[in-house]
């Protein structure tokens, strides 16, 4: 229970984090400790598959994007940012936090008990037998980004 | 069979960017249209026949072994992808000439079919993961669409368009995930059955407001529209036409049908909120219309209004009134698509959106004036349109209904639509010829042609509005109408 406890307070320690640091960087690296935190919760619930592509896709592929597209972009392209976000951010988290536990537990108490236990079935089972419809999904969503890439990098010269 | 209205697109898009390295214009047109042609024709001629035992629930064999892919067609979903592949077509018509100066065609091309299977995707889905699947799907395609010109306003609207409707997709996924908590499962009618044997009000009323949240922000409902009067008028006109005729209404005004009508149950406060909800958009958006300079985006927000019309008369909760909503969506889809292609000519004769430097453009656009005219009048509800039908059976409904108030109200925006169509007309078309367009030239010939088919088909369809509904709207609604039957109120609500 004290390990759950730890790893959830640092689960939003980090994602907290990850919106305030103004270092991009900083930023990307606080939003990867943060997934690698929910991926070890994610083991911890009896949901390996759950964990391993939150470790490996987003603590990994997606960090080692953001820190390659941070090391990419020019420094000295200063943006102004609004200054809003300092202190209606904390606001919020702590208007959410005060909601959370005053609503949450009650709430909790409602949503029936499912059957649960450890992933059953090899996983290309379940994402075969059950959700192949997805896979034509995710196949879309595939094309669309990279098609999506192609249409928004291509060379202006036509319309311009 | 069914599969084909996801696969074949898809497929096309995905040989179309290389099929573009060989033929950079006249290839592409044609897979292009063709596909669209093939989804057309499948859905007016195929479906029919397909639905005549009820609804179909095709399970896929991929060599002889079931796969897990279930796909559902009834009236509504076919109903929808009529629609789709209609203005669809119609787009990629008035693409062929009109793209010719962004370059990438076949590029577009892909992106466009990859939004059209998204749509089919989602109409045809059986399970609420699906349903949000295919929904980013369609949304990660228009995200592109909007932002193809490359212009600094482009990528500003495709940006906010992106920031709200991910904001959107979170409040979906939320309630989902808090449906597959309480029920164990994601199917539709396997939900709903496990919904009607518990007793969790609290939480039931919060995935309602989480998918009222999500969808209402996909179908631009006020307050939720913010998104809707950049992103539509930034886009391509075809692509404006698709978005504002099919997208909205597909990913947020199908799906928050489906989720609400069949699968929660539509109980006397959710039509409430939904009347009162669809009644906002309605008036406030019509009243933002009428100060527009910006043609398309006096357009964008008209789309506001009629969305506002199409969910009051589905959210009534009648027959009739489901009736009434789903013929609108249909009208307005065809009208306010002709509506933004011709605004697309315009923009492409004279360069500009602003209706202040128009002027006396019907003697040298007949025919796009002409069209435009019976899109506006069709929206606005004037007979024998179809547009004056389809608001005829809305308030009727509303009438029948006892609600005398929300009927009035839907006469006098309906006076107020006309009246900021009346404008565009004026001020674009009518009046004396504005001397720098004195060059001006009718637009290209693919281009007037798409045009004029839809407005065809407002025309066709209001004169046989009476058979349209018996063959198309009706099955659609009778889909719905007994998702309503099955309401419970015992929620709490």
């Amino acid at each position: 229970m004290i390990v759950q406890t730890v790893l959830l307070i640092g689960l939003v320690l980090f994602s907290v984090l990850a919106i305030l640091l103004r270092d991009l960087l900083k930023s990307a690296i606080s939003l990867a400790a943060a997934s690698l935190l929910l991926g070890i919760i994610f083991f911890r619930m009896n949901a390996p598959y759950a964990g391993v592509f939150e470790i490996s896709v987003v603590a990994g592929l997606i960090t080692v994007l953001f820190i390659l597209t941070i090391a990419l972009t020019k420094a000295g392209d200063e943006v102004r940012e609004s200054r809003l976000v300092n202190w209606v951010f904390p606001l919020v988290f702590v208007a959410f936090i005060v909601i959370d536990a005053l609503v949450m537990k009650s709430l909790l108490g409602k949503v029936p008990a499912l059957a649960s236990g450890p992933e059953s079935g090899a996983f290309g089972d379940v994402l075969w037998k059950g959700r192949t419809f997805d896979l034509v999904g995710q196949i879309a969503v595939i094309l669309a980004g990279v098609f999506s890439v192609l249409a928004l990098f291509r060379k202006r010269d036509k319309h311009d | 069979m069914i599969i084909l209205f996801v696969a074949l697109p898809l497929v096309v898009a995905g040989v179309l960017p290389l099929v573009g390295k060989v033929s950079r214009r006249v290839v592409p047109d044609l897979l292009a249209n063709a596909t669209l042609l093939a989804l057309f024709v499948t859905a007016a001629v195929a479906g029919r026949s397909l639905l005549a035992d009820g609804p179909v629930l095709q399970q896929l064999s991929w060599l002889g072994e079931a796969v897990n892919i279930r796909l559902a067609l009834d009236g509504f979903s076919l109903f929808m992808l009529l629609a789709v592949s209609l203005v669809g077509l119609a787009a990629t018509l008035f693409s062929i000439d009109y793209m010719e100066h962004y370059g990438a065609k076949a590029n577009y091309y892909a992106l466009f079919l990859v939004m059209v299977a998204g749509m089919n995707g989602l109409v045809l889905a059986t399970d609420l993961f699906s349903v949000y699947l295919f929904l980013e799907v369609a949304a990660v395609a228009s995200y592109a669409l909007v932002a193809f010109g490359l212009g600094h306003d482009e990528l500003e609207a495709a940006f906010k368009y992106l920031m709200l409707s991910v904001v959107a997709s979170a409040f979906i996924l939320a309630a989902i995930a808090v449906l597959f908590g309480m029920t164990g499962s994601l199917d539709f009618t396997a939900v709903a059955q496990a919904l009607r044997g518990l007793d969790a009000g609290a939480v039931v009323g919060i995935a309602s407001a989480f998918f009222l949240l999500g969808f209402g922000l996909k179908a631009a409902l006020i307050p939720f529209h913010a998104w809707l009067p950049d992103a539509h008028p930034s886009a391509p006109a075809p692509i404006s036409a698709v978005l504002s005729g099919l997208l909205i209404k597909v990913s947020g005004v199908y799906a928050l049908t489906r989720v609400f009508l069949n699968v929660f149950g539509l109980t006397p406060a959710l039509s409430t909120v939904l009347m009162t909800l669809g009644a906002v958009s309605m008036v406030a958006a019509a009243l933002l219309a009428l100060g527009q300079k910006d043609m398309k985006r006096m357009l964008a927000y008209s789309s506001i209004s009629q969305v506002g019309y199409i969910v009051l008369g589905i959210g009534i909760g009648t027959p009739l009134g489901i009736a009434g909503g789903l013929f609108h969506l249909f009208n307005h889809a065809l009208a306010k698509g002709l509506l933004f292609l011709t605004s697309g000519s315009v923009q492409q004769a004279t360069g500009t959106r602003n209706l202040d430097e128009m002027g006396g453009l019907a003697k040298r656009m007949p025919v796009t004036a002409a069209t435009n005219l019976v899109g506006a009048l069709s929206i606005a509800g004037v007979p024998p349109l179809n547009g004056f039908w389809s608001k005829l059976i809305i308030i009727v409904a509303l009438i029948q209904a006892g609600h005398p108030v929300f009927a009035v109200v839907a006469v006098l925006v309906s006076v107020l639509t006309l009246w900021y169509y009346l404008l565009i007309q004026r001020k674009a078309f009518f009046g004396k010829l504005n001397e720098r367009w004195a060059a001006v030239k009718e637009a290209p010939f693919w281009m007037t042609a798409a045009t004029v088919l839809l407005a065809l088909l407002c025309v066709g369809i209001g004169i046989l509005f009476s058979s349209t509904i018996t063959t198309w709207v009706q099955p659609a609604a009778d889909a719905l109408a007994g998702g309503v039957q099955a309401a419970i109120g015992s929620w709490g609500f």
